[in-house]
């Protein structure tokens, strides 16, 4: 503070007035501005001013205007304390659900995929390795990257959720979108053939992956890329140098295909050469006995025909299946029936689950004696205590989950409960979500630009489907218990909502049906909610402020930027 | 420093501080009112209050081990109270996308004594909480800290992260933004009279 601020003719500044009041100035400053209010009336006017504000502020602060909530008042650290055995039982339970979920479901298939020779240790590596649904190192890297920058979307999305509706976060986030379509493998260019047959002749050569859709399909000449083809029959014939995705319902391969082959067709047969592997789901699948497969082959079918030659494994889910050609590798399979017929060589294990052993021919040539193991027959009115132990198991899991989504999104939980008091609504969009946007990712994916969107989507899908029981549960438990709008409540009413779920949903017959009944609600509150929070909603009623006019000079006693 | 009518509960603390369950309920019940309404002040919203006050006193039973019982326990819990409510409402504010207020250096115009004193006189302690209410975060939190919980300047530019050079120029634009909210229709409300 120099000396001239200090003149009578010159008034102090409003900042050095409020740190004299909030006795903040140093000693010969606060000197100065005694000596200088004694003279002059306004900087004492303003000085008695400014204490005065900062009295009434301290008043309006401290003074009592509500009481301490229910919540808070019945919130006490002993109360915590005794929440942790809870805590740890629950978490005890989603660890063996995670536990069961693991050792019943995916372990087998890792093992029974691994024995038929798909080598790779898990999953991931199937699908990416060895399968070609993702060609090379490139294709495999824009996948995981694809994956991640869309969970991360996701995750983001969900962060930014209330702000979405800015328009500016909106073209920020689609930006980023084509930002990241940009960095994806730039696809080479496909042809699209349509009509009611659709035909690539014998002396033809297309030099791109290639989309045929007609009521008959044939590829006689040559494909340089890959071939995406449906139709009610589709017969190739010719040279494919790339992989073959076939949707049909009678699928024949007589020619020679490079990569390999996707079957999704009621009939296959292949009499030709797929020098890689093959994935088949179909009723009807025959490998004849001129059809040669350069690696492996999985299947999903009725009747399965193994006359032809597969270099390494076979997998198969199937009611029957007749082995007499030769096998380099291991043949798993789990069904009704299985046959290995005379000439047949199998130069790996056999392995064998169902209802009775198989039949195997004197001639066959088994590297390995027959492993056959009895498949157990479930009744499903004849439950075990170990089913309905996994049942309190997967229930605790569950409120596990109900904790962990009501904890971080408690608006959006009393959103979701809200919505699934609408019961009309809920089942509606349930069952229109249910199936509806399987089919739209699928759809999406299937296209050229949808891969990142139909990924998303489905993974939201199935968060949505796992989250319905903890949101029927919640509305459940709020019918039995009361309605609550705060957190502990309502984790309670949660808790003894999904209870209740899990024993209804757990008796014979009604059982399947309530299941399905809590998905389609569950999905639909949960759709709801969302819609809802995604609708624009007016700005509360704020007034607006007045703002003074640009430009105006400054008065002779303003300070700029502080002390 | 130390909120109005409140001992320093040394012995309840030593307790709490051995894990003493029944000294924790006491301390709760003791200091919940006024930490819920220090948070009340600073937050936005009722149900942000809520859930700042408890996650505070879950917080102090972490942090209760770093007190010092030489200095006074009221000013220490609300140092706690102010730092996690402001590092709430900065979270907040990073994940809405918007950047931290930077102390501007726009000037403010000084009011003219007499029509602040007037304004001063016609309010009552419940429009000042309702003008509080519509003050930014870092206005209404300074504002809180230093004339609910009194905090001292350096203390307030620690948790807000500004010098402490700046904390009086903070508090005095809050001022002027609480005057604006207090008197819209008034001459006040454009910065001030000349």
């Amino acid at each position: 503070m120099s000396q001239s601020e200090l003149t009578p003719n010159k008034h102090l500044d409003e900042i050095t007035l409020l740190l004299y009041v909030e006795r903040q100035l140093d000693r010969e400053s606060a000197q100065e501005v005694s000596l200088h209010t004694q003279t002059c009336t306004k900087c004492l006017t303003l000085l008695r001013a400014l204490d005065r504000e900062s009295r009434l502020l301290t008043r309006a602060m401290f003074e009592q205007d509500e009481p301490l909530p229910a919540r808070l008042a019945e919130f006490q650290a002993t109360v915590k304390r005794s929440m942790n055995w809870i805590w740890g039982v629950v978490f005890g339970l989603a660890m063996l659900g995670i536990y069961a979920l693991y050792t019943g479901y995916i372990e087998p298939w890792q093992q029974q995929l691994e024995q038929a020779g798909f080598g790779s240790t898990n999953l991931l590596n199937l699908l990416l390795f060895q399968g070609a649904f993702w060609k090379g190192w490139q294709s495999m890297f824009t996948l995981l990257e694809a994956v991640a920058l869309a969970a991360t979307m996701g995750v983001a999305l969900f962060a930014f959720r209330r702000y979405v509706r800015r328009g500016s976060t909106l073209a920020m986030m689609f930006a980023s979108l084509g930002i990241m379509t940009t960095f994806a493998t730039p696809a080479s260019a496909t042809e699209f053939r349509k009509g009611d047959t659709v035909e690539i002749k014998k002396e033809e050569v297309v030099k791109s992956d290639v989309f045929l859709s007609g009521d008959h399909v044939r590829i006689m000449g040559t494909v340089d890329g890959d071939v995406y083809a449906f139709g009610q029959q589709v017969d190739i014939s010719g040279h494919v140098n790339g992989d073959v995705f076939l949707f049909a319902q009678s699928g024949r391969v007589s020619g020679q295909v490079d990569g390999s082959l996707r079957s999704f067709a009621n009939n296959l047969t292949i009499s030709g050469t797929v020098e890689h592997s093959v994935l088949a789901f179909n009723e009807v699948i025959n490998l004849d006995s001129n059809g040669k497969i350069g690696r492996s082959i999985t299947v999903f079918g009725e009747t399965v025909t193994l006359d032809g030659k597969i270099e390494r494994d076979v997998l198969g889910f199937f009611k029957q299946m007749a082995v007499s050609g030769t096998i380099g590798g291991a043949l798993s399979g789990k069904g009704q029936s299985m046959s290995i017929g005379g000439g047949a060589v199998v130069g790996g294990p056999v392995n064998f689950e169902g209802p009775k052993e198989p039949s195997v021919a004197s001639d066959a040539k088994l590297a390995y004696p027959v492993q056959f193991k009895l498949s157990e027959h479930k009744s499903y009115n004849v439950r075990g205590g170990g089913y309905y132990i996994w049942r309190v198991i997967w229930t605790g899991a569950y409120v596990l989950l109900g904790l962990v989504l009501i904890s971080l999104m408690p608006k959006f939980a009393v959103e979701t409960v809200r919505a699934a008091e609408n019961l009309g609504a809920s089942f509606g969009l349930g069952a229109l979500v249910l199936p509806g946007v399987v089919i739209a990712s699928i759809v999406a994916c299937i296209t050229v630009v949808g891969l990142l969107v139909g990924i998303s989507a489905l993974f939201l899908w199935v968060f949505v489907l796992i989250s319905a029981e903890v949101v029927v549960g919640a509305i459940v438990g709020e019918w039995i218990m009361g309605k609550t709008t705060e957190l502990w409540p309502l984790v309670a009413r949660m808790a003894v909502g999904i209870i209740a779920v899990r024993v209804v949903t757990s008796l014979p017959w009604v059982g399947g049906w309530a299941a399905l009944a809590v998905t389609l609600w569950g999905m639909g509150a949960v759709s709801l909610a969302l819609y809802r929070r995604l609708q624009p909603v007016m700005a509360p009623n704020i007034p607006s402020v007045p703002m003074g006019p640009m430009g105006t000079p400054l008065p002779a006693n303003t300070t700029v930027g502080g002390v | 420093m130390s909120a109005p009518g409140k001992t320093e509960p040394l012995e309840l603390i030593v307790r709490a501080r051995t894990g003493d369950t029944q000294a924790w309920g006491d301390l709760y019940r003791e200091f919940a009112p006024a930490i819920f309404r220090f948070c009340r002040r600073a937050m936005p919203t009722r149900e942000d209050a809520e859930d700042a006050t408890m996650e505070i006193f879950m917080k102090l039973r972490d942090k209760l081990e770093q007190y010092d019982q030489t200095r006074s326990f009221t000013a220490w819990l609300y140092r706690v109270a102010a730092n996690h409510c402001w590092d709430m409402l900065r979270r907040r504010k990073l994940r809405q996308g918007k950047e931290t207020e930077d102390v501007t250096e726009l000037p403010l115009e000084c009011p003219e004594p007499n029509q602040l004193e007037k304004l001063i006189e016609e309010r009552t302690s419940e429009e000042v909480r309702k003008a509080l209410d519509k003050l930014g975060v870092r206005a209404r939190m300074a504002l809180v800290m230093r004339y609910y919980s009194d905090m001292s300047y350096d203390e307030i530019a620690d948790a807000l992260g500004v010098r402490r050079a700046f904390v009086g120029v903070v508090l005095l634009r809050a001022r002027h933004e609480l005057r604006q909210a207090l008197g819209e229709n008034s001459v006040l409300a454009a910065g001030g009279i000349r």
